[in-house]
């Protein structure tokens, strides 16, 4: 596992508890899994993602990441519609091992509410909650 | 507060100085995976040779005149032909039938054995023989701090063995499947001429090195014991003569999926505590040729029951295996795809009818197979179809509390996850763990 002063967590995005990062564009939220999920997981061999059209409410669980290690299941970090989901993550879920803000984001949302994203961590807080 | 202190092998700082993602397994820092991943490591081994460090594995010596009496009375193989220099699969009961441990027996003379078990068992089983051999003239010694063990397991592993080991090709001379040659050090207990066993292998080096053809992937490999000061410089030797095979270090992880594949229990997981019966392992039984299992030999069959003079011997254990009470039935099966499960009593067993019949105790994907017109083909099935992508097939054991025969589809469900499996009688095809050691020599 890598050491928490090792992990890549890019200033300009938001965290959440359970491991999920989020980028605001205007009404559109990309989230993803964060460097310390993809390196707990280990290699990830499957990605469930939502049909487009789908509707959330903040909190609930839009898909499930497998790994040769181990099902984890992910949250939606903000109410919404999926508008986008990252089709190439089907023939190549390593993506999100790899590249995990970059090529390996998971869905597009476009939120009710962008306020709800207000409670999730910066990397200072999220680094703060890493180190228990 | 209690902190939790991990024992180590004498590996672990190659292995976390080599990006090992390490993890504790039975009370050991191990390493899960290295940097080239799980899927690479299991396919490394089908495709050329991987090593692991299985050092964390505990041994027992067990001598004296009366050694194969206490063992034939704790362990559920029929030792009374063993012969000197092959070892035999096999488990460790109490008087209920569970299991304490699931042991590898090597008989190197009549008077002298080793029982190799798992991560952190040395101490206990080595009380239970203890506590169990009453008035027999034998001594049990926890071998744990005495050794240390690594295994080569794939197709490529005896040529590169052959390019480390002293006269490689007498070694390599009748070595069958679960055969073993050599001693650990320089001063093995018993004398040469006591036996007919072959008890000298060295390393080129002068290193004397116990090589066992044994394993637990499935493959064709070896096992090998050597003293603790000597495995990291072994392990080093092996990586490096290796390189042009592509050997790799492969971790837990890939151990996990093989051993799936394979169809083998993990201890305490696949096979604990409870009634050691009615699975895919009950060739671990002393059971004479006509006995009531099925012709898979996996399950008593229907309305037939085990009775004392199936067995070829008395064991601890073996009336609680006659008894009706608390049946369970374990059965290995094949998802449609890579997808899987948690294992664990949380993860439901539904049949088609919509009941819940039981609960998964292990589910790993296997990396090296896929699905062809309802048939499974390995990377390694010389009869694959043209093109064959194997895209990977999750696998592991259900226990159940009724008889299911292989072919039928049972449901996996995890709180709001489901996935269709089907139980099977064998997964992965095409291993190579049995074939001629001549077929993989130059």
């Amino acid at each position: 596992m890598k050491e928490i002063s090792e992990l890549n967590l890019p200033e300009e995005l938001k965290y959440s508890k359970d491991h999920e990062w989020s980028k605001v564009e205007g009404d559109i939220v990309t989230v993803g899994i964060d460097d310390y999920a993809q390196d707990q997981l280990g290699e990830v061999v499957f990605v469930e993602v939502p049909e487009v059209g789908d509707t959330f409410s903040k909190g609930d669980e839009f898909g499930t990441v497998e790994s040769v290690k181990a099902v984890s299941e992910i949250y939606i970090p903000v109410s919404g519609e999926i508008v986008e989901v990252n089709g190439n993550l089907e023939d190549a879920p390593e993506l999100v091992n790899n590249s995990p803000y970059e090529e390996g984001w998971i869905i597009k949302v476009k939120a009710d509410d962008l306020s709800e994203l207000d409670n999730l961590m910066d990397k200072a807080a999220y680094l703060e909650m890493l180190k228990g | 507060m209690e902190t939790k202190t991990l024992k180590t092998t004498p590996l672990n700082s190659w292995h976390r100085n080599n990006g090992a993602n390490m993890a504790d397994f039975g009370g050991f820092d191990m390493p899960l995976w290295y940097e080239s991943g799980v899927k690479n490591e299991h396919i490394g081994v089908i495709e050329s040779a991987g090593i692991f460090d299985t050092s964390h594995m505990a041994c027992v010596m067990v001598a004296g005149k009366d050694a194969l009496s206490l063992l034939q009375l704790c362990h559920t193989r029929d030792l009374a032909n063993l012969k000197d220099g092959r070892c035999v699969y096999g488990v460790i009961l109490n008087e209920k039938g569970h299991v304490i441990d699931d042991a590898i027996v090597y008989r190197f003379t009549s008077r002298h054995y080793m029982v190799c078990v798992n991560a952190g068992m040395g101490k206990d089983v080595a009380l239970h023989l203890h506590a169990n051999k009453k008035t027999l003239d034998a001594t049990v010694d926890d071998l744990s701090e005495k050794l240390a063990k690594m295994d080569i397991q794939g197709k490529n592993s005896a040529k590169i063995l052959s390019l480390i080991i002293e006269n490689p090709d007498s070694v390599f001379e009748k070595m069958p499947y679960f055969s073993f040659k050599g001693f650990f050090n320089n001063k093995p207990p018993f004398s040469s001429d006591d036996t007919s066993y072959s008890s000298v292998v060295n390393l080129k080096n002068g290193t004397p090195v116990l090589l066992s053809r044994s394993g637990y992937t499935g493959e064709f490999g070896f096992e090998l014991f050597v003293e603790p000061d000597k495995i990291v410089d072994l392990w080093e030797t092996i990586l490096k003569a290796g390189a042009k095979y592509n050997l790799i270090p492969c971790g837990l992880g890939a151990r996990d999926s093989l051993r799936a594949g394979a169809v083998l229990p993990l201890s305490h997981q696949d096979v604990g505590s409870w009634k050691f019966i009615n699975n895919p392992w009950m060739f671990a039984l002393p059971l004479k040729p006509d006995n009531p299992v099925g012709e898979n030999c996996t399950v008593v069959k229907e309305k037939a029951t085990l009775v004392q003079e199936n067995f070829t011997k008395d064991f601890i254990g073996r009336d609680a295996l006659l008894s009706k009470e608390d049946l369970t039935f374990t059965l290995p099966f094949a998802g449609e795809t890579l997808r899987k499960v948690s294992a664990g009593k949380d993860t439901r067993v539904i049949d088609a009818n919509g009941n819940d019949i039981g609960h998964v105790l292990t589910c790993a994907t296997d990396m090296a197979i896929g699905w062809h017109n309802d048939k499974i083909y390995s990377i390694a099935s010389s009869d694959k179809p043209e093109g064959f992508k194997a895209k990977g097939i999750s696998c592991g054991f259900i226990m159940v509390d009724r008889k299911i025969e292989a072919g039928e589809k049972v449901t996996l469900q995890e709180k709001k996850r489901k996935i269709m499996v089907t139980v099977m009688s064998d997964i992965r095809p095409d291993r190579t763990a049995r074939n001629k050691i001549s077929t993989f020599l130059p």
